[in-house]
């Protein structure tokens, strides 16, 4: 038994490994769920201002990082603002790195194009803070300057400033942005999830409470794609078909050796009496 | 009398967050406000409590379990390290902060979740089997949404994305509903045991 786990973990490995380096590049399609998301955003007005909040841990970047990075470029891109935030601890370095480096690159500046506002714990009562007053939750950034010394900080008072929340999520937090934040102050909310979280938020897809959702690796892809940006979502839905190519071939093999097995069982038992 | 303290506290501020959702007296948006703050104080305050708390523990460890002497150097090592870098060097690009979460931090963790993908292919192997007409129902969905929800799956059957999509959005949408319908009722059962003083566990298990 030890063996064969030995043998599937080197299959994995080689599968995922030469998906990399070989990139087949199978085309990906657009799903109507990501084409709408893109579409939200496409349709805001330059210098509207969109929330987006890292509410991820550093174990799902692989996952989220590219799509919180094709979401952040189509904003800055349109020309929409971006206040950054983050409700889990270990999103706040990962956010701050993914909007500084994306707004270097397409010329954004710190301050009157985005900021960032750093960590708050407790994520409830930080959502519904802000829907009173953002400046009463982060009275600085996360550079420690206060929030009404930059010209974007002055602008956003509260979710009235604001024209859509993105959660960049693994977990459960989009559910408290619907409970909080579009309940009580009917601001609009995208949640960007992890591909396993999807089946948890279209109830409140289907009750319109919230806007939109963009799921997984395949999202990012699909997005990338909308961008006419290919990047780290493209190079890793290679890697992801290998890995369910795989997981599919095992189930299905596991399947057959137990079914010759008790074919086998039957047989001998029959023999027996 | 602590106990009573704690109920009272908690029956009190329970009472008030529920019913001022209907006031528009300024009184209630200002008090709503303000207790808004006080729980973020409350929950810093038990961030730096949880800190101290993990701190001691793994310093008592550094002193008792020899097995365990490295795990909890480790860990002390890497908090004092961040800690220190943080103030001294700043969080912003280009810090030695920021670098250590993006080529340390992040890569670890990123590193110890994809091994979940060699379990699960293991699991897939020698544990998901169609016993029964039920488990044998499950495998066929479980094929059809792990193939269609990647490309190779559209390449090989084009069919697979919108079965896929059907499964996840109907029997699995249905499922899911009732789960949260069930946590839903649960919430507002469990909260007004707390506000009337019924379910204590949060004391302690007293």
């Amino acid at each position: 038994m030890i063996k064969t786990r030995r043998w599937i973990f080197a299959a994995m490995a080689l599968a995922v490994t030469t998906a990399l380096v070989f990139r087949p590049g199978l085309p990906v399609s657009i799903t109507p769920e990501t084409r709408h998301v893109f579409g939200v955003i496409d349709s805001l007005a330059p210098g509207s201002v969109v929330m987006i909040s890292f509410d991820h841990e550093a174990s799902s970047l692989p996952e989220i990082g590219p799509l919180g990075s094709a979401i952040v470029e189509h904003c800055f891109r349109r020309g929409v603002d971006i206040v950054g935030l983050a409700l889990f601890s270990e999103g706040t370095a990962a956010g701050y790195d993914l909007l500084s480096r994306r707004a270097s690159v397409l010329g954004r500046v710190y301050g009157s194009d985005w900021i960032y506002l750093g960590f708050r714990p407790q994520y409830t009562a930080a959502i519904l803070g802000m829907g009173e007053s953002i400046a009463g939750v982060f009275s600085a950034d996360y550079k420690g300057q206060p929030l009404g010394s930059t010209a974007l900080g002055k602008r956003v008072r509260d979710y009235r400033d604001i024209a859509l929340v993105v959660s960049l999520a693994d977990g459960s937090m989009p559910t408290y942005w619907v409970e909080y934040a579009q309940a009580r102050y009917h601001e609009r909310i995208i949640a960007a999830v992890t591909a396993v979280m999807v089946t948890s938020y279209v109830p409140y897809i289907e009750s319109r409470q919230l806007e939109g959702i963009v799921a997984g690796l395949k999202g990012a892809a699909e997005y990338e794609q909308l961008l006419g940006h290919p990047g780290a979502g493209m190079r890793g839905m290679d890697a992801q078909s290998a890995a369910h190519g795989l997981i599919a071939i095992l189930i299905v093999a596991g399947n057959w050796q137990a079914w010759r097995l008790r074919r086998k069982r039957r047989t001998m038992e029959g023999a027996s009496s | 009398m602590k106990d009573r303290l704690a109920i009272l506290t908690a029956s009190g501020f329970g009472s008030f967050m529920a019913v001022q959702y209907f006031l528009t007296a300024p009184v209630a948006n200002a008090a709503y406000r303000a207790i808004l703050g006080w729980i973020q104080i409350v929950f810093a305050v038990a961030l730096v409590a949880g800190v101290i708390s993990v701190v001691r523990l793994h310093l008592k460890q550094l002193g008792r379990r020899r097995n365990q002497r490295v795990y909890s150097a480790t860990l002390l090592g890497g908090a004092a390290l961040m800690t220190i870098l943080g103030f001294a060097g700043g969080v912003e690009q280009g810090s030695p902060f920021l670098w250590i979460f993006e080529h340390w931090q992040a890569p670890m963790q990123s590193t110890v979740f994809s091994l979940l993908a060699f379990y699960v292919a293991s699991a897939a192997y020698r544990g998901f089997r169609a016993r029964s007409a039920e488990s044998a129902a499950l495998v066929v969905a479980a094929l059809i949404v792990l193939l269609g929800r990647v490309p190779i799956g559209e390449w090989l059957l084009p069919f697979l994305p919108s079965s896929a999509d059907w499964i996840l959005n109907v029997p699995a949408l249905a499922a899911k509903r009732a789960v949260l319908i069930g946590i839903g009722l649960g919430m507002v059962a469990t909260s007004l045991k707390v506000i009337a003083g019924i379910e204590r566990s949060y004391l302690g298990g007293r």
